[in-house]
């Protein structure tokens, strides 16, 4: 068995119009033990822009720490907010840095960017566990139940979605593709992301 | 018949110059011999009926057993050399079960039918490294009665492997009277409890006992009960209704 | 060398995996059985159209994956002993007596199967449309919706969520879920299992080929021309199969 599927955990993120949406299962395990069915996989890095970390939980950890270093520096520098597009980078680059030891986590990125004419514009990326951006312009997905999210996504997601049916297909698409997995479930968070708030919801499943 | 009996009714796979098979046809004889048994089929279902020589008024009538259960939806009532049926009986039961098992549906009457006639000409000598078959036919003819999709049935199968379909039919000693008897009173549409009468009455003309409820079995396959042999009490009570 | 070779094992494995996905679901008077027909090993596209759903006979289909060696040998098997069926009981065998046949057939071989997962569709005696699904082995179950082979785990969960709507609340005080959906919405729901398949796995594709059998208690008993269906029944008084073919993605 891969060390990605050592502790499980799915994240998902979708676009929709002028909002995006990322949420994760609740379940944190041994194997096929459960230890845990409150355990969040997904961060804030501001506002606008948020991440989750699918694979092994203790560099989900560590990863987290890392990247909240170099967002808080970035910050700093730049005294600016850090555009998702560029989170997206700096998540990438710093896991490239372990290319040959590398962090066993699948980052999945969602956020709104600005655009030049002030308004929003939603944005999406995914990357391997060495930083293989992939910015898709429908969803993303990563973790132990990442081809049931694929299938599952691919009939239920369409483009332009308002913000509570992005909220509806994103919910569905995760529920319904973790309860075929045993390494995911016991709960979901979603989070939806508008252009004046933050939806956050959590969700229960069936939490078997 | 005996007249023409010659060296050819020695071998059970020779044919006599006329073209028969003696042995089958003596087995066939045999069951002339045998208890009478009839069947009579209704629109409700078909019932079996045996009579049971009771030879010594020390014979326990309940240990004579001529009419049997193949499947739950399958029975049969037997004359003649009555130890050949219980081959053949296991023969069918092994089917049904078989059936069941491969198919998850009960076996149609007429396939269970053509099963042990399949079995009726397995006789004969064993070629070279075969396995050793039965030496002589079987002495012994059926009345299979049961229920499937096209709904009750009767057949009748003999020592030849032969099987016919019937309304209504009687096999042993007192077959003749009582075929003649089934032709003049058999209907269409009569009633199971009508037949359950017609064939205790039949038995009763043809036995030389005087009948009564140890010296005859009934049976029956219906829709919703299946097969089952008629207990003392509800023999009587046909009885009675005679 | 010092002239002493060391034994050296080799090991043949009789077995490969051809790709593809299939997919059934039962109406109340219909079934739906279908699968994409392109047949790979690893990477390599053996060819384009390789079928994987057989028509038994009027009310039962068969739709086989996994290795298509013992996919074709299979199928060949139970026509052989349907048509056996037909002479000694003077019928077609129905549906239920299929599956049954077919568990006894995959465990005979239970100490080397055939690598196949076999998913059966059709009218049961009833009128009712059914779908039986199997393992390799021969556990099998009667249910309304299954999706096996190389895309099984991106379809299945979507049929979980639009055929048995899981994780769906039904409105209050509206009209609860359908127990049975109706046959254009069935089409229209494996038409985009497919594509979405097709999409997203890469030993899926090419065309879509789609079984449509009509119980005779169906109240239509032909299909929309527009479905462009092809009848491939053999009577005019028993259950209605048709077969409709659809391009896939090719890449």
């Amino acid at each position: 068995m891969s060390i990605m599927q050592y502790n499980g955990g799915s994240v998902i993120a979708m676009k929709g119009k002028e909002c995006v949406a990322i949420a994760s299962d609740l379940r944190l395990g041994n194997q096929a033990l459960t230890i845990s069915c409150n355990h969040e996989k997904i961060f804030p890095v501001s506002d606008r822009v948020y991440y989750g970390l699918a694979g092994l939980a203790t560099d989900v950890d560590t990863m987290r720490q890392r990247l909240r270093y170099r967002v808080n520096m970035y910050t700093i520098k730049e005294e600016r907010e850090i555009e998702p597009e560029t989170f997206a980078r700096l998540t990438s680059s710093a896991l490239y840095e372990h290319r040959f030891g590398p962090m066993f986590v699948e980052p999945v990125i969602a956020g709104l960017s600005k655009t030049p004419s002030g308004g929003v514009e939603p944005f999406i990326a995914a990357a391997d566990l060495i930083g293989c951006l992939n910015f898709a312009k429908d969803f993303v997905v990563a973790g132990t139940a990442s081809d049931k999210l694929y299938g599952v996504a691919e009939g239920l997601w369409e483009p332009d979605l308002e913000a509570d049916d992005l909220f509806e297909t994103i919910s569905q698409t995760l529920l319904n593709a973790v309860d075929r997995d045993a390494y995911s479930g016991w709960g979901a968070i979603v989070h939806v992301i508008t252009k004046d708030k933050v939806i956050t919801r959590k969700l229960r499943g069936r939490m078997d | 018949m005996f007249l023409t009996r010659s060296e050819y009714d020695r071998g059970v796979n020779t044919f006599s110059p006329e073209g028969r098979l003696f042995q089958v046809e003596y087995a066939i004889e045999a069951i002339k011999l045998g208890s009478t048994a009839v069947g009579v089929k209704t629109y409700e279902g078909v019932v079996l009926g045996v009579e049971k020589r009771v030879q010594s008024p020390l014979l326990e009538s309940s240990s004579i057993e001529k009419i049997m259960e193949i499947d739950r939806h399958l029975g049969c009532a037997m004359s003649g050399l009555t130890a050949d049926a219980r081959t053949i009986v296991d023969h069918a039961r092994t089917t049904s079960q078989n059936h069941e098992f491969t198919y998850n549906e009960n076996i149609k009457v007429e396939s269970v039918t053509q099963a042990v006639c399949d079995l009726a000409l397995r006789f004969g000598e064993s070629v070279h490294d075969e396995d050793a078959m039965m030496s002589r036919p079987f002495g012994v003819a059926l009345l299979i009665a049961g229920i499937d999709e096209n709904g009750p049935q009767l057949f009748h199968t003999d020592p030849s492997g032969t099987f016919m379909r019937y309304e209504a039919k009687a096999i042993g000693s007192g077959s003749e009277a009582a075929q003649a008897e089934l032709q003049d009173r058999w209907k269409k549409d009569m009633s199971l409890n009508d037949a359950q009468v017609l064939a205790v009455r039949i038995l009763k003309q043809v036995m030389e006992e005087k009948l009564d409820q140890h010296n005859v079995q009934l049976a029956q396959v219906t829709k919703a009960g299946g097969f089952e042999i008629l207990n003392e009490a509800a023999l009587q009570e046909v009885i009675q209704r005679m | 060398m010092d002239g002493k070779t060391a034994p050296q094992m080799r090991h043949f494995n009789p077995y490969s995996d051809n790709g593809g996905t299939i997919l059934a679901i039962a109406g109340q008077d219909f079934a739906v059985i279908a699968g994409d027909t392109r047949q790979t090993v690893g990477y390599e596209i053996q060819t384009r159209y390789a079928p994987k759903v057989f028509r038994l006979n009027d009310k039962a289909v068969l739709a086989v994956n996994g290795f298509a060696a013992d996919g074709n040998m299979f199928v060949k098997k139970v026509k052989q002993k349907l048509e056996m069926y037909r002479h000694a009981h003077a019928k077609d065998m129905p549906l239920r007596a299929i599956a049954r046949l077919i568990q006894t057939m995959l465990y005979a071989q239970r100490f080397f199967p055939y690598y196949v997962y076999n998913i059966l569709g059709g009218i049961e005696e009833d009128g009712s449309g059914a779908v039986y699904s199997f393992d390799p082995v021969g556990s099998y179950e009667r249910e309304s919706c299954r999706a096996a082979g190389a895309a099984q785990s991106l379809v299945q969960p979507f049929l979980d969520n639009q055929i048995y709507f899981k994780n769906q609340q039904p409105i209050p005080g509206g009209p609860p879920h359908p127990v049975h959906l109706p046959l254009s919405r069935v089409i229209a729901l494996v038409t985009d299992s497919f594509t979405s398949a097709t999409e997203r796995h890469i030993e899926v594709g090419d065309e879509l080929e789609m079984f449509i059998v009509l119980s005779r208690s169906h109240p239509q008993q032909s299909l929309d021309p527009r479905l462009n269906a092809t009848e491939v029944s053999t009577t005019a008084s028993g259950e209605k199969v048709f077969v409709i073919r659809r391009p896939l993605k090719r890449d």
